[in-house]
Order: C-alpha cells, then sequence, then structure tokens
C-alpha cells in the first residue's frame, strides 16, 4: 500500500540501521520531541492567551477567537518547517496541538481541578485540533508553504470559532439573577470566586469591533485570519532559521566554506585530515 | 576523579537524600490564610476602611447558602502611589472556591462587573454564598481596584460540613433550561476533544507506522522528495480534509440548532450609588500622631467638638480591618467577630469623659497592642509616605453610632526616651 520499501531501499541503510533508525523514531517522536513541545508550547500558550483559554467567561466573541489563533499558530508554522522541509512529513501542527491538548488536560485535571477545586466544564480548554488538521492537510496538498500561509493559516483561524461552538455554544444560554442579565459564562465566572482575578481583569467584548453592525464574530475571524497568515510565515522563518543546520569547512588553502548539507559532514569529514571544519550550528 | 571528590559527591548525595528523608517528619503546619498581612500598610489602612464584617453563619453544610456582608468607607487619603478606585469590584478571599458566589450586591445594587466607586463614601455589601468544598476555611472580603490589584479585608473563619459530592447548584435559564454549573457542558466538551484527538492521533499515527525521520532524511538529501510523497498520503489527506470540515460545519450547525438563544459575555459596568451621607454631629481631627515603636502604639491628638444634642463617647479605633476598642467600644464589638483581630483593651484616651453637645476637646488617644507587629502595620515606617487612616467609632447617649473618619502624617518614635 505504501512506498515504504521503496523509501528503505533508497536510504542505502543496511537491516540493522533501519532497525535502529525505527527505535530512534520512537525515542525521539514520543518521549523527546512530544514532551518537549508539551512543555514548550503549553508555557508559550499559557502566557500569551493563557486567560482566555483557561476560563468560560473569557471565551468572547472578540478577543478570543483572535488572540488564541494567532498564538497557535506559531509553533505549528515552526513545527510544519521542522518536519516538511527536513522529512516531508506533514503532521507538525497536529502534532504541536495534540502537544498542547495533552499539556492542557494534564492541567486541567492536576491545577484547576485537583489542586485548585475548578469544575472541568468552568476551565474547558478551547480545540485547535481541526485548524491543525486543514494546515497539515494543505501543506501536503501544495507541497508549498506559501500557499499554505495563505490558505492553510486562515483555514486555521477560520475554523477555530466553528469548531468550538459545539464545545461552548451552551455557555452563551441567558439567565436572569437579580434582575441582571447574564450569560451563562458570565455566572460561572462570577460564581467560582478567583481571589486574584476580579472581574475588570478580563479582556472581552472591549474595542471598537462590536459597532460592526454585530457581526463581531465574524470580523474577528478575519481579522485573525489575517494575522494568522502573517504570523505564520514570521514563524515558518524561526523554524528555519533554528533548524537548518551548516558547518564550515577550512582547506589546506586556508580558503573557508560555508557547507549547508549537513550529510555532507560524514562525507568531508574524513577528509578532515586536509580540511578542517569548524563552526556551525546543528 | 580522586577518591577524594568521589567522598565528596557521595557527601552531597547523602545530604540530599537525607534532607528529603526527613523532610515529613519535621513540624510543617499548613497554610491557613492568604498573605494579607504582607499587603503594605498603607494599601490597608489608607485605602478600604471595612467596618459590621459579618460571616453569617460560620458553621455551614454543603449547599447551604450564607452570607458575607458589611460595610466599607473608601479614605478620603486614598494614597497617591494607588489607582483612584475607577473600576472597581468586591471580591471575596478563599481559598479557591470553597463557596459558589450566588449574588453579590452593594449598596442593593447587583456587582456581577465591576464599577467606579467614590472617595470619601461609604457603601454596604452583601455576597450570597453556597457552600461548596468542606474544610476549614479563611474568607475575606476584598476590595478590588483595576490597576491597583485586590486589597484584602479582615479575614474570618468559616467551616463547612458534608461531602463535597453532595453538592449540586441548579440554576433556571431564561430559556426554561436546567444546568447544573458543576457539570453543565463537561461530557459535551469532553467527547469533542475526545473526538478531535482521535482524528488527530489517526493523523500522525497515520505517518507514524511507516519511517519517519533518518530514512526520510536521507532519501530527500540524496533524491529529493518524489519517492517520499506518497501518492496515497494525498488521498487520504483530501479525505481527512473532507472529514474535518464537514465534521465542524455539522456539529455548528448542531450546536446551533440546539442552542438557538445565546447573548455575549456581559461586559458593562455596574452603577453604585454611595449610601447617603449620614449626618453627623461629631466632628475630630488629628492634629497630632505618632508611632512609638518599641511601645507598639499608636499615638494621637484629637480635636473633636460635638454639635449635636446629645453626649459622645469615644469607643472604638479600627484600621486595616482591626479594632482598638476601650470597655465602652468593647462591650459593643460583635463577638462573631474575629478575636484575633481585636484588641478589646487597646483604646486609651486621657479623657475618657464623653464629650459635651457643643463642647470642643482635645484629647490624647493611644491605640497600642502586638497587633500593630503581628498584622505587620508597622511597616508605615518604611513608606515614602508616612500616613495613616482609620475610622472612629462613638456613640451618642441614645446609642446613636457615629462613625468619623481620620488620617494624618505619623511620626516615627524610635527609642522609649523619644516617647
Amino acid at each position: 500500500m505504501f512506498r515504504t520499501d521503496e523509501i528503505i531501499k533508497a536510504s542505502k541503510l543496511p537491516p540493522e540501521g533501519v532497525a535502529m533508525s525505527r527505535k530512534i523514531d520512537y525515542i525521539y517522536f514520543i518521549p523527546i520531541l512530544f514532551v518537549t513541545i508539551v512543555g514548550t508550547f503549553h508555557m508559550h500558550t499559557a502566557l500569551l492567551c493563557g486567560d482566555w483559554d483557561f476560563w468560560l467567561d473569557w471565551k468572547d466573541r472578540q478577543w478570543w477567537p483572535i488572540v488564541t489563533p494567532v498564538t497557535l499558530i506559531t509553533f505549528c508554522a515552526a513545527l510544519q518547517y521542522y518536519n516538511w522541509v527536513n522529512y516531508r512529513q506533514p503532521f507538525g501542527a497536529t502534532l504541536c496541538i495534540l502537544a498542547l491538548g495533552a499539556g492542557k488536560w494534564i492541567a486541567v485535571y492536576t491545577s484547576w481541578w485537583w489542586w485548585s477545586n475548578y469544575p472541568p466544564n468552568f476551565v474547558m480548554p478551547a480545540t485547535a485540533i481541526p485548524g491543525a488538521l486543514v494546515l497539515d492537510i494543505t501543506l501536503l496538498l501544495t507541497r508549498n508553504w506559501t500557499l499554505t500561509a495563505v490558505i492553510g493559516a486562515w483555514m486555521f483561524a477560520a475554523l477555530f470559532y466553528p469548531s468550538n461552538w459545539p464545545i461552548f455554544a451552551y455557555s452563551h444560554t441567558p439567565l436572569v439573577v437579580d434582575g441582571a442579565l447574564l450569560s451563562w459564562a458570565d455566572y460561572m465566572g462570577f460564581m467560582y470566586v478567583r481571589t486574584g482575578t476580579p472581574e475588570y481583569i478580563r479582556m472581552i467584548e472591549v474595542g471598537s469591533l462590536r459597532t460592526f453592525g454585530g457581526h463581531s464574530t465574524m470580523i474577528s475571524a478575519f481579522f485573525a485570519a489575517f494575522a494568522s497568515s502573517l504570523m505564520y510565515i514570521l514563524w515558518w522563518q524561526f523554524g528555519k532559521f533554528f533548524c537548518t543546520s551548516y558547518f564550515y569547512i577550512t582547506d589546506d588553502r586556508q580558503r573557508t566554506t560555508k557547507v549547508w548539507d549537513v550529510f555532507a559532514f560524514a562525507t568531508l569529514g574524513p577528509q578532515g585530515d586536509k580540511a578542517k571544519i569548524s563552526g556551525g550550528k546543528a | 576523579m580522586t577518591a577524594k571528590h568521589v567522598f565528596k559527591l557521595w557527601m552531597i548525595r547523602l545530604c540530599g537524600v537525607v534532607t528529603l528523608a526527613a523532610t515529613p517528619a519535621l513540624d510543617i503546619t499548613p497554610a491557613f490564610a492568604h498573605g494579607e498581612r504582607s499587603q503594605e500598610p498603607f494599601l490597608r489602612m489608607r485605602t478600604v476602611n471595612w467596618y459590621d464584617t459579618e460571616w453569617v453563619g460560620k458553621s455551614t453544610k454543603v449547599n447551604d447558602v450564607t452570607e458575607l456582608k458589611g460595610k466599607f468607607h473608601l479614605s478620603e487619603d486614598w494614597p497617591r502611589a494607588v489607582v483612584k478606585p475607577t473600576r472597581t469590584f468586591i471580591n471575596v478571599g478563599s481559598p479557591s472556591s470553597v463557596f459558589v458566589r450566588l449574588s453579590s450586591k452593594v449598596n442593593g445594587t447587583p456587582m456581577f462587573v465591576s464599577g467606579p466607586m467614590e472617595i470619601g463614601r461609604d457603601y454596604e455589601y452583601i455576597v450570597k454564598l453556597k457552600a461548596r468544598l468542606p474544610g476549614h476555611h479563611h474568607i475575606h472580603p476584598m476590595f478590588a481596584v483595576k490597576e491597583a490589584g485586590p486589597i484584602a479585608g479582615p479575614g474570618g473563619w468559616m467551616d463547612i460540613t458534608g461531602r463535597y459530592e453532595d453538592f449540586t447548584n441548579p440554576i433556571k435559564t431564561l430559556t426554561n433550561e436546567t444546568f447544573d454549573s458543576e457539570t453543565m457542558g463537561s461530557m459535551t466538551g469532553i467527547a469533542w476533544h475526545f473526538w478531535w484527538i482521535a482524528l488527530g492521533i489517526f493523523w500522525v499515527g497515520y505517518f507514524a507506522i511507516r519511517p519517519m525521520y533518518l530514512i526520510r532524511a536521507r532519501v530527500l538529501a540524496a533524491y529529493g522528495d518524489e519517492i517520499l510523497l506518497d501518492p496515497i498520503d494525498r488521498k487520504v489527506g483530501v479525505a481527512v480534509l473532507v472529514l474535518t470540515l464537514t465534521v465542524v460545519v455539522v456539529g455548528y450547525m448542531a450546536a446551533e440548532a440546539k442552542h438557538p438563544i445565546s447573548v455575549p459575555l456581559q461586559a458593562g459596568e455596574a452603577k453604585i450609588k454611595p449610601m447617603p451621607i449620614k449626618p453627623n454631629p461629631l466632628t475630630v481631627d488629628v492634629i497630632h500622631a505618632e508611632y512609638d515603636v518599641p511601645g507598639r502604639a499608636l499615638r494621637m491628638v484629637l480635636h473633636a467638638t460635638n454639635n449635636g444634642t446629645q453626649p459622645v463617647t469615644i469607643g472604638e479605633f479600627t484600621t486595616a480591618g482591626i479594632r482598638f476598642t476601650n470597655k465602652f467600644g468593647a462591650s459593643r464589638v460583635d463577638p462573631n467577630y474575629p478575636a484575633e483581630l481585636v484588641a478589646s483593651a487597646g483604646l486609651t484616651m486621657d479623657n475618657e469623659a464623653p464629650i459635651q453637645p457643643g463642647q470642643t476637646v482635645d484629647i490624647k488617644v493611644e491605640s497600642k497592642d502586638v497587633l500593630w507587629e503581628v498584622q505587620r502595620l508597622v511597616d508605615i515606617l518604611h513608606d515614602p509616605d508616612q500616613r495613616f487612616a482609620g475610622l472612629f467609632l462613638s456613640w451618642t447617649d441614645s446609642g446613636e453610632r457615629l462613625i468619623n473618619p481620620v488620617w494624618a502624617p505619623v511620626l516615627p518614635v524610635f527609642t522609649r526616651m523619644g516617647a
């Protein structure tokens, strides 16, 4: 069904090398790569869009659909670069969001429920997996990161609100308490006391966006898509900067050359009795 | 590595292990409060002057409803370093959500969102709480000021008995549905997350079942990507794309159909009028104040005039939720008020006699107790703006209570000789 045999043959690795490469895949893929993303991406998200993702009463029409996808597409783009350019693997964004989800659910259970006793519905995280899948598949189908920035990144942000609506729609149900109209989410935020987070901290429904004929969500999604596109380009370049390997080689005439092909290191290395290999970043 | 180095390394490791092993055996007591004493004295003394704080129902069962209520005066001596209370919120300081807050009213107006309050005016709050988590909890009223932060009021203990498992909180919505705040939406959310995580794992797993990294990198470097881009991957990609978009659209439409009536999050501003200003026949000004560091006493000279028709007796000085009373005032303290916040013989005056109608007197007052140290109010002496504020409570012969806010610079007295 797959071209696996053809690929293995082309790799020119002996059977022991193939077996070892699979072991490296598993050791690297789950314990190292995945856990690293859980730690770094979770922290990045908590710092940049944490409250919007933590609390039910922060998930508004304006800021939540803007801030969250713009924050989330960052690592997705960088990891897509790493996976696509080096291995032609189209799952960087999905892997990122899965890792983030793992971190978030660990936090929901340990920090929010077990430690702080908030019910899970009050601290339910949003999902970005549908957007990440579309982002990855766009890269797979177009094989072009620029088109992915235009189409995939836009879809990533535009899908955020509709894909989360089934999870959070109920929280916009109206109710009246003491004669005041509230959404269920507002009342949840009021009921479950957060000592250090008074109401005025909430950054929701502020700004002039709500004056646009009541279509705040659509405009927010459009803006988020545009900003996500730019963010995708920026972080793809970050991925390129941090994932590009090169080294310098100085020949016997003292000419120093920058060599980008990291696999050439193994080829040129043995000639090092005459050439000096130095510097670079891995 | 020499034998000496090895020995040192093992000794360090041994110390670490012994420390860890001994930790459970140490006398470790749990923290019972929220660090309210670490708030700078100027914040606690010169912003909100709390009074009449009540922790109604000091012991409640899970699901019982109780109240935290009281009054506060926003000090005229509001510090320059603190942002003015243009957006404030009455909060509850508690160790997590041990109570569910059902409603909060300030001067009779619901306060679900923040709003402005006026310096120099008084407000009365009533917070209705429903017991949720069993335990012995330290509960504070809190006054949060945007860009200044939460300012803790006096803390009192409230006990909750019963089992958390019995807690329910059903609430009726405008759409005639009943939501329980503990469970509503949890299973739906978890189910959707489960579905998307499963699809995400399928997508990554689809590539993970084949050689992932090293082999592909070698092939890519050697031959480019034609071999690597398997045609079946594109077909599976298209299928997952169509499935994803279909589920998003169908899920959205189903949610819209299930919850057709929705409102955006409410982000207005509470408009709360202060309590009416009550005529007060007594005027009190502080004409001199000093803090005696070794004596743990704040000494003041009051210039008081009684413009009323009845004699007035001073009974209490309160600041930062701490109450200094004389014998007269002590008899009027709510017996349920936390004893650790009351210095029942902490207020002395050189003239305890009632101030007669029409009389103007200068009274030397001393509020003295170890509470100045315990509550860390002495740190006022390290402020760049050494002032204090508080309330004097006095009573007419007919029992009417009069409240006089006071404020003044305070001079330190560092030695007994200088006192």
